[in-house]
C-alpha cells in the first residue's frame, strides 16, 4: 500500500519548550486519519511540520515517497498537498469568488498571467462556482468575505483547501466553534470527499472524530500515546489517564 | 457599467478641451498633476494593491529624470533612446531596491527610506555628474521622428495620450490573476502561501513593475520640467506620492491622480497667500485619516452604496 505521509520521528522544540517529541506516525494513501489530544498536546504545531509552516528542529517529513522536509510551504501545496486553518485564514477583504479563484490558480503557472482579467476565464468561473456549490456556498460568489458568517468562513475554508484538488488534506478542527447543526453538515461534507484523498483532521467533538476517523492518532505533550483503531481509543488506558486523570 | 463608459467618455473630453478653455498656467499645473498622479499610482500598485508602504518611489522617478537630462545635453542623445534608457535604468534600480520585499511592515518602510536616501544623497553630492545641488538644466524639449513638442498644450496631450495607455496596462495588470495574486497577499500571506503562491516572488515583481511606473512618470516629469535637481530624488516626494494615493483613494486608478490634484492645486494656491501652507496640507491629511480612511474615492464609494460606512 502507498503510504501517503510518513512523519519520521519529528520534534520540534520553541525555546525551553518541546512541542513535538519524536513523533512517527504514517498514514497510508486514502486513510483518513484524526489526531486527538487535550490542549497544549502538540496536535497544530505536528500539522504545521507537515505543511511546511514550521521547519521541524529535527526529523523528516515524507509525502508519496518523496522527503519533503526542505520543501517549502508553497511546494508542498503544489505537490498536493491542502490544508485549512484552526482559525480561519482567507482573503477577508476579496469576494469568496476572488478567494476562490486564488486557490484554483495557486498551483498553476496561470497565477503569473499579467495580460487579461481573471474574469475573462469562463471555464475557471464555471469550476469555481461548482466548488462553491459543493461546500453549499451557492449564491454568495459575490459576497465580501468580511460579511460572511462564522460558519460559512469555514466553509469557505473547506473549498479552499480543496481548489488545488489535493491528494493529502489537512484540516485543524474545521469544526472548532459551530452550532451542532453546522457541525453535522460539515461531517456530512468532509465524509462525503472523495476516498482517493488522505485526510489527516484535529477533531475534539469525539462524536465527529470517531464518526470520520479510520485511525485514531493520540498526543499528550509533544509524544504520541496511541495509534490505533477509533473502537480502541475509548478503551485504552494511557488515553483514559490523559483525559480524566488516573482512575 | 454603463456608467463608467460614461464617465470615461465625458472625463476624457474634459480632459481634451481643457488647453482651449484654461490658460497656460492652468494646463501646466494640470500636466504636472498628472505626472504626479501617475508616481503616487506606481506607489499604490504596493501600497493600495499589496499592501507594502514604499517609501523609496522618488529614486526610480529621478534615476530616470537624471539618465535622460544627462543623456541629452551632455552625449546628445535623442528622446526616444534617452527616455528608453531613463525607464530602463529606473526599473533596473528598482530590481536592485526590490530586495526590500524581503521585509515587511515598519522594517520594509525603513529599508525603502534608507534606500531613497542613498540616491538623493548620491544626487546631492556625486556634483562631478549630477551637478549637484544645480542639478542638470537646459534639458531640450522631446522630438518624437521630426515632431517637436514645443508648447505646453502639446506638451499636455502627449501627457494624456501616454497615460491612457498605461493606465489601460495597469486596469489589466490589477484585474490580471496577478493584481488578484497581489490583493489575496495584502489579506493573507499564510493563506497565499499554504494555496501555493510563493509570495516573496510575487512582492518582488509586484515592486519592479511599480519602479517601471514610477520611473515613466520620471520621464514625463524631465521633459515637462526641462532641468532636475536633488529635490526630485527628495524624501518629501516619496511622502507626497504616498500621501496623493491616500488622500485619493488607495486600491483605485483614479485616486492617486485626485490626491496628486488636491496636493498640488492646494500648494499652488494656498502658498500665493499663507507662509505655512504645508500646514494646510498636514491638517487634510488628518481629516483624511479621520473621517475618509479610504480617500475621497472611499467617500463616493460608500455615498453611493448608501450606509455601508466604513469610517474609523
Amino acid at each position: 500500500m502507498t503510504i501517503a505521509i510518513e512523519v519520521d520521528n519529528v520534534s520540534k522544540q520553541f525555546a525551553g519548550l518541546r512541542a513535538v517529541d519524536s513523533v512517527s506516525l504514517s498514514i497510508p494513501q486514502g486513510e483518513r486519519r484524526v489526531l486527538l489530544g487535550p490542549n497544549g498536546a502538540g496536535k497544530t504545531t505536528l500539522f504545521h511540520c507537515i505543511s511546511g509552516t514550521h521547519q521541524p528542529t529535527s526529523g523528516r517529513i515524507v509525502m508519496f515517497g518523496k522527503d519533503i522536509s526542505n520543501v517549502s510551504e508553497n511546494a508542498r501545496t503544489a505537490l498536493g498537498m491542502g490544508r485549512t486553518f484552526q482559525i480561519s485564514n482567507v482573503c477577508t477583504d476579496l469576494t469568496v469568488m476572488e478567494n476562490l479563484l486564488l486557490g484554483m490558480l495557486g498551483t498553476t503557472s496561470q497565477k503569473w498571467s499579467m495580460f487579461r482579467p481573471v474574469t475573462s476565464d469562463k471555464e475557471l468561473i464555471g469550476k469555481a462556482v461548482a466548488s462553491l456549490e459543493r461546500v453549499g456556498l451557492q449564491g454568495r460568489e459575490n459576497e465580501e468575505v468580511k460579511y460572511l458568517s462564522y460558519g460559512e468562513r469555514r466553509q469557505l475554508e473547506l473549498a479552499l483547501a480543496l481548489s488545488s484538488n489535493p491528494r493529502v488534506l489537512l484540516l485543524d478542527e474545521p469544526c472548532a466553534g459551530l452550532s451542532p447543526s453546522e457541525r453535522t453538515h460539515f461531517s456530512k461534507l468532509v465524509s462525503g470527499l472523495s476516498r482517493e484523498i488522505t485526510l489527516l483532521m484535529i477533531e475534539h467533538d469525539i462524536d465527529v472524530a470517531l464518526a470520520l476517523a479510520d485511525k485514531v492518532t493520540v498526543l499528550h505533550r509533544g509524544r504520541l500515546i496511541f495509534d490505533g483503531l477509533p473502537d480502541e481509543v475509548q478503551k485504552n488506558a494511557d488515553v483514559k489517564e490523559v483525559y480524566f486523570g488516573r482512575l | 457599467m454603463s456608467y463608467r463608459v460614461i464617465g470615461i467618455v465625458v472625463l476624457a473630453a474634459i480632459l481634451a478641451a481643457v488647453p482651449s478653455i484654461a490658460s497656460e498656467y492652468w494646463v501646466a499645473l494640470l500636466t504636472q498633476v498628472l505626472i504626479f498622479g501617475l508616481l503616487a499610482l506606481s506607489a499604490d500598485l504596493l501600497l493600495g494593491h499589496a499592501g507594502l508602504f514604499s517609501l523609496c518611489h522618488a529614486a526610480f522617478f529621478a534615476v530616470s529624470a537624471y539618465t535622460v537630462a544627462i543623456l541629452q545635453t551632455r552625449y546628445g542623445v535623442t528622446t526616444i533612446p534617452a527616455a528608453v534608457a531613463g525607464l530602463v535604468a529606473g526599473t533596473l534600480l528598482a530590481a536592485v531596491f526590490a530586495s526590500a520585499v524581503r521585509t515587511r511592515g515598519v522594517y520594509f518602510i525603513l529599508i525603502t527610506l534608507a534606500f531613497g536616501y542613498i540616491v538623493w544623497g548620491v544626487a546631492h553630492r556625486w556634483a562631478s555628474f549630477t551637478g549637484g545641488d544645480n542639478g542638470v538644466t537646459n534639458v531640450p524639449p522631446p522630438s518624437l521622428g521630426g515632431l517637436q513638442i514645443v508648447t505646453k498644450a502639446h506638451y499636455y496631450y502627449f501627457v494624456l495620450v501616454v497615460l491612457a495607455i498605461c493606465l489601460l496596462g495597469y486596469r489589466i495588470l490589477t484585474t490580471s490573476p496577478f493584481g488578484l495574486a497581489l490583493r489575496g497577499i495584502k489579506s493573507s500571506e499564510s493563506r497565499m502561501r499554504s494555496l501555493g503562491y510563493r509570495v516573496g516572488a510575487h512582492l518582488y515583481v509586484a515592486f519592479i513593475i511599480s519602479g517601471f511606473y514610477a520611473s515613466l512618470a520620471g520621464v514625463l516629469y524631465i521633459y515637462y520640467n526641462r532641468f532636475v535637481n536633488p529635490v526630485a530624488a527628495g524624501f518629501p516626494i516619496s511622502v507626497e506620492a504616498i500621501l496623493m494615493a491616500i488622500i485619493g483613494g488607495t486600491g483605485t486608478i483614479l485616486g492617486p491622480f485626485i490626491g496628486s490634484g488636491i496636493i498640488l492645486v492646494l500648494r499652488n494656491w494656498v502658498s500665493g497667500f499663507f507662509h505655512y501652507y504645508t500646514a494646510v496640507l498636514g491638517l487634510i491629511f488628518i481629516a483624511t485619516v479621520l473621517w475618509a480612511p479610504n480617500g475621497v474615492m472611499g467617500l463616493i464609494r460608500s455615498w453611493r452604496s448608501g450606509n455601508r460606512g466604513e469610517g474609523a
